[in-house]
């Protein structure tokens, strides 16, 4: 079944807490009052979203929007990515990768993994804002399905 | 050892010429013993044909019997001539030789004398000479003289040939010496020459290995400098992206700042303006006057740290790209970056000529493009406003290199910048046009990647030529591209 767009939780895996910071503003700002899961590192979110078996069946239920980075400190946001769109449970959860690398090639391949969006963090924080605040207009508006039991 | 072979062989030289001296002077000497022998012979034998003519002539008083006498007798004198011609003064031979000349011609008179008895018919008085016996006593003086002066002759020949078989054997012995000698001489040549026949091969074997290692160590220096070169690349990347991340943080919270500073100020304008309150003005000072200047500096510096970091990344990534050598007219490429310039060159009453036609190569387009950009760029930018712009872009092609030369008369660089321009943010001159210090770091990098190399000739005040030297083909080692970038 399809969730309403307001039970949908949003899952920000960010390393930079300042960037972590900036998104919600600007996304809070967009009028998107869902709630934010913030996580740190990759190992802590993939508990997370896998469960403590690693399985998956904790997501099970839920309905998660995946705003990714792609520089972490324990692994690359691109692991994460291949692990989500592996997983039966996850791998239907939209994944918008928000990063500073504008390398087409790693474009590429997150899109073929399997990324929904794919969005270059500007140095220009006015550009920022404006692309943060139209991804929450963007969420507003999307249909997010809840995983499978 | 050579030395001594020459010295050797000088030696036997000397020897054979001295031996073959002392065996002619030999032969000489044994020639005229024999001569002086068959002369000799030939008086005796003259002396007695005389002798047996007169007795033949008395027997019978036939004048056919005078023949031998005559024939004889008128050959003693010149056989006399010839034996004094041939005695040795030494020997005591022409004592015996004019000893017999007075025999001779005693003997000649006694038998001329008798036939000119018998002639006149005195039968019994030539006969009566006869008898006395003088005659005959007269030539048994001749046969002993002639005996004195043979047999010491013969004794002499003896000696002399002996001497002279002994001298031939010496010198066999030396030739045979000498034989020997060459053949030891030739024999230790030829050693010699296989010997360093061997060494030298040795060495050559030895410099072939060196070679080889060398090579060996050179691919390896050239794998390890790859090695380090990607690094700094995988380097410069990683800190480029690494630090643009800070960066969005402190432009983010410049501007979430800026908001707040908005709201602050309006909330101030909205108090009343108390005059006294001290502290209120300086509230006020701080959000309308101090704090935007702040964030303005803050906001500059960011924008040119972002600038730099993608500087610094634009050059990593030129630096991992793939070149695609192709086929380049030079002449369109040049004509193609001039013409993008022309606008901007009129504004500025600027010439910019190309002394075609340019040499084409095989190279990668897109490098060359930037490289000639950058460099047209620069002509442009730094041109003396003092003075109409001439740029002339020329081509030529040197035995293994193409070269190309941009020269503009503009403000020139100083000349301890020349090597410095070449770096990552460093200018040179009075800092009075736009710029980071990136277009000729970046040039730099392009060229050499092109395996070319770039370097600048300037005098300030007059202008500046930047010399591009390029191979005529780009053939690409089989290098793995750094980064994925």
């Amino acid at each position: 079944m399809m969730r309403d767009a307001q039970t949908v939780s949003i899952v920000m895996i960010e390393d930079d807490e300042g960037h972590a910071r900036l998104i919600e503003k600007n996304i809070r700002r967009a009028g998107v009052t869902n709630e934010i899961v913030p996580f740190t590192d990759g190992t802590s979110a993939l508990a997370y979203l896998f469960g403590p078996d690693g399985t998956g069946q904790a997501s099970t239920g839920r309905a998660l929007l995946i705003l990714l980075d792609l520089n972490l400190p324990d692994m690359t946001g691109v692991d994460i990515l291949s692990k989500l769109k592996a997983n039966p449970y996850t791998r239907r959860f939209p994944v918008v990768v928000l990063t500073t690398t504008d390398d087409r090639q790693e474009i590429q391949r997150c899109y073929d993994i399997g990324a929904s969006v794919y969005i270059t963090k500007p140095v220009n924080y006015e550009s920022f804002a404006t692309a943060i605040r139209q991804l929450g207009l963007f969420f507003s508006v999307i249909q997010i399905p809840e995983a499978e039991a | 050892m050579l030395l001594a072979a020459a010295v050797a062989l000088l030696a036997i030289i000397v020897m054979s010429g001295w031996l073959a001296d002392s065996t002619q002077q030999y032969s000489r000497s044994v020639s005229r013993i024999s001569a002086l022998r068959v002369a000799a012979g030939t008086l005796l034998s003259q002396l007695q044909d005389a002798e047996i003519g007169q007795r033949g002539y008395l027997l019978t008083e036939d004048r056919q019997y005078l023949k031998p006498y005559e024939t004889a007798v008128a050959a003693v004198d010149a056989t006399i001539a010839r034996l004094r011609d041939l005695a040795d003064e030494d020997d005591g031979e022409l004592r015996i030789v004019d000893r017999l000349v007075g025999l001779a011609a005693a003997k000649r008179e006694e038998l001329a004398e008798t036939i000119a008895l018998m002639e006149a018919g005195r039968h019994d008085d030539s006969l009566a000479i006869v008898r006395t016996g003088r005659g005959m006593r007269l030539m048994d003086d001749a046969r002993q003289a002639l005996a004195d002066l043979i047999t010491p002759a013969d004794a002499q020949l003896d000696t002399q040939l002996r001497a002279l078989t002994g001298q031939a054997r010496i010198s066999g012995w030396v030739a045979n010496l000498g034989g020997l000698f060459i053949l030891l001489v030739v024999g230790g040549a030829v050693w010699i020459a296989v010997r360093y026949t061997r060494d030298l091969m040795q060495a050559q074997r030895a410099i072939q290995a060196l070679n080889d290692s060398l090579e060996q160590r050179v691919s390896e220096r050239t794998m390890e400098l790859q090695r380090a070169n990607a690094e700094i690349q995988r380097f410069a990347y990683i800190v480029s992206h690494d630090l643009r991340a800070p960066l969005v943080n402190v432009m983010g919270f410049t501007s979430e700042f800026e908001v707040g500073l908005a709201s602050v100020a309006a909330h101030l304008d909205r108090q009343p303006a108390g005059a006294d309150d001290a502290k209120a003005a300086e509230a006020r000072r701080a959000v309308s006057e101090d704090m935007p200047e702040a964030i303005g500096f803050i906001r500059t510096s960011t924008t040119k740290m972002d600038r730099l970091i993608n500087a610094i990344l634009a050059l990593s990534r030129q630096g991992s790209r793939t070149l695609n050598p192709e086929p380049v007219s030079m002449q369109t490429l040049v004509e193609n970056a001039v013409a993008s310039f022309r606008h901007r060159a009129g504004e500025l009453r600027c010439a910019i000529d190309i002394a075609g036609p340019l040499p084409s190569l095989v190279s990668d387009r897109l490098a060359l493009e930037q490289v000639f950009g950058n460099l047209l760029d620069n002509a442009i930018k730094y041109l003396d406003p003092a003075r109409p712009g001439r740029i002339a872009i020329r081509g030529r092609a040197e035995p293994d290199r193409l070269v190309f030369e941009i020269a503009d008369n503009g403000r020139g660089i100083a000349a301890q910048d020349h090597e410095r321009i070449f770096e990552l943010f460093r200018r040179s001159g009075v800092q009075d046009r736009p710029g980071e210090g990136i277009g000729l770091a970046y040039v730099r990098t392009l060229v050499r990647r092109l395996q070319g190399e770039v370097t600048v000739d300037s005098v300030p005040g007059q202008g500046s030529v930047f010399r591009i030297s390029l191979p005529e083909t780009l053939a690409l080692p089989s290098e793995k591209p750094a980064h994925d970038a």
